[in-house]
């Protein structure tokens, strides 16, 4: 199931909002059509985001993927751990699997994501 | 007819053998050891140090291929340089027993161009003799290009050949320029464990490349934790006792124990009377050759490195030729359209014909297809997945009009997209080619089939 609290973008990755904090990931079902992921290419701390561009690159065995930044902002923290340990996106992509912090721009860009069950229903109508 | 060649590198012992097997009397002078930068400090050499180090960074994976090693896996960089001395003695022997059999005289010394019929041989130990020949060949190829605040001392200022003899692997080195040159050492000396920083102004590496070749060597460089400033310049550098310590523009600081300097490379156009009997230079030094390489002068022929353009032994080699059957009567003409280069970074590189913002810069509409080498299953049973075929072709045509590859065995990889370039192929000529399996010949495949999205192990798009 995707958690409640998170806000969800059409590439894939998720935001979760504490005060001006917004933790971003990749989604579930990213991580599941990846497959074994090998590389996480991070994006660098204080570089500027902006919603929809990519902020990093994800490698698996079998693909290469654009990590898509669900919202804007500057990067205050990135996941160290997935710089050995890639796999923890696999076996955990909504909390150990976290890939950046940022600090947000506009919280009102919240409102062009989707939630939860808005999410599920958009994976439903893109894998039919 | 008496041929004279000035140069024995790949420009020049090439034109000597044609020539020669065309029936010319030929003389070769050279002034320290045939087969010139290419096989005395470049490509052979250098790639010797690459398949040391490639050893060393596979049998550091030895586990991931279910092989257990009781003790320590450590390079001894003083067998490392034997090995790589080995493999170039046995190459230059090798040519200068071709050059015998074939009846030509090698001259050591160096040749200066006194008149259009005359040449003169300066020994090392200063004597002086002058040689008649009906035809001469330039061939006396490039050198590294300094930097004028930063002049080569072979200990902690080095150029590319003071890299190739260094008494032991440096802990950490600066490399200025991240060229082919600097690329290609900072993988080197990454895998045999120095610490690598490279300064480039320009705003990516290998920037001569298609950009998404850039972009993924510098990802690569990043997982081997090589660091790259671009778009950055040195302002400041200071010799220390225990290294150089240099200051960017950036900001940051690097201090290391050596600094490469690969900026390029100058043609070695001076001192040899080119001046005196009036053969033409370009502005950066260059012999001025046409299509047959002649020069300005009747007779006088120049080829490689020292006409400037493309700086590859292969290029050398086949101007070499070209003159070589212009001196005997013949009227051959160069084509640069499909000249492969090779880049022996990890993972390779190779490319041919022309790169994706060269063709948006001249307004030529292409269709892209690509296929990356982790989709393979020989990739895979390698243990190198990193890389991509890419495929640029007319859009109106389907002509192929460039291929570029990173990822392993991409300098061999790129031969069936030099074929298909030099002989005008399009893309359904490879896709109706049956390539065997498993090899990673199927990229070349699938990236042409990608063209037309027809490729098979790509997800739906």
């Amino acid at each position: 199931m995707e958690p409640e609290e998170l806000y969800y973008h059409k590439e894939h990755t998720w935001v979760k909002v504490s005060g001006k904090k917004a933790t971003i990931g990749i989604t579930n079902y990213a991580q599941e059509s990846l497959g074994d992921i090998v590389y996480v290419d991070l994006p660098e701390v204080d570089s500027d985001m902006e919603i929809n561009n990519e902020i990093g690159e994800i490698e698996s065995t079998k693909a290469t993927s654009s990590i898509i930044s669900p919202i804007s902002g500057r990067v205050i923290n990135v996941n160290e751990d997935l710089i050995d340990s890639p796999e923890i996106i696999n076996e955990d992509p909504y909390v150990k699997g976290w890939i950046a912090v940022l600090e947000l721009d506009d919280i009102s860009e919240l409102d062009d994501l989707m939630d939860a069950s808005e999410y599920v229903k958009y994976i439903e109508e893109e894998t039919k | 007819m008496n041929v004279a060649i000035i140069g024995a590198g790949p420009g020049g012992y090439v034109a000597s053998i044609k020539a020669a097997q065309l029936g010319a009397s030929v003389t070769v002078i050279e002034e320290t050891e045939v087969g010139g930068t290419c096989l005395n400090w470049g490509c052979i050499p250098t790639k010797s140090l690459v398949a040391s180090s490639d050893m060393l960074t596979k049998t550091r994976k030895l586990d991931d291929f279910g092989i257990e090693l009781k003790g320590t896996i450590t390079p001894n960089f003083l067998k490392i340089l034997k090995r790589k001395d080995n493999i170039v003695n046995t190459q230059v022997k090798w040519i200068k027993n071709l050059l015998k059999s074939w009846g030509i005289v090698l001259r050591k010394g160096r040749g200066k161009i006194l008149s259009p019929r005359e040449i003169e041989i300066l020994s090392n130990n200063g004597s002086k003799e002058i040689i008649k020949a009906d035809k001469i060949i330039i061939a006396t190829g490039s050198s590294s290009s300094r930097i004028t605040s930063l002049p080569f001392d072979g200990n902690r200022i080095i150029s590319s050949n003071d890299a190739l003899k260094l008494n032991d692997i440096p802990k950490s080195i600066l490399i200025i320029g991240a060229g082919v040159i600097g690329c290609e050492f900072a993988c080197i000396y990454n895998a045999l464990g120095s610490s690598v920083t490279i300064v480039e102004t320009l705003p990516r590496i290998i920037a001569a490349e298609d950009t998404e070749i850039s972009q993924l060597l510098e990802r690569e460089f990043k997982k081997k934790k090589i660091k790259i400033h671009k778009n950055t310049i040195i302002d400041k550098i200071e010799l220390r006792r225990e290294g150089v310590h240099a200051l960017l523009n950036n900001g940051q600081e690097v201090t290391a124990e050596k600094v490469l300097v690969a900026v390029g490379r100058r043609c070695n156009s001076n001192g040899i009377g080119l001046e005196d009997v009036g053969i033409r230079k370009g502005m950066k030094g260059e012999v001025i050759v046409n299509d047959k390489m002649e020069t300005t002068l009747p007779n006088i022929y120049a080829v490689g490195d020292v006409t400037g353009g493309l700086l590859l032994a292969h290029v050398a080699s086949k101007g070499g030729i070209i003159a070589a059957k212009n001196v005997m009567g013949g009227n051959e003409k160069i084509n640069y359209n499909g000249v492969p280069t090779v880049i022996f970074t990890s993972p390779e590189i190779a490319s041919v014909g022309i790169r994706e913002f060269q063709a948006i810069k001249k307004g030529i509409k292409v269709n892209t297809g690509y296929f990356q080498f982790r989709s393979t299953g020989k990739a895979h049973i390698i243990g190198e997945i990193s890389g991509f075929v890419k495929i640029l072709s007319d859009k109106q045509s389907d002509k192929i009009l460039g291929i570029h590859i990173i990822g392993p065995h991409a300098s061999e990889l790129i031969h069936e997209g030099v074929l298909a370039i030099t002989k005008g192929l399009k893309t359904y000529d490879i896709t109706e080619t049956i390539h065997a399996h498993p090899t990673l010949s199927e990229g070349m495949l699938e990236a042409a089939e990608d063209i037309h999205d027809e490729a098979i192990h790509v997800l739906r798009k």
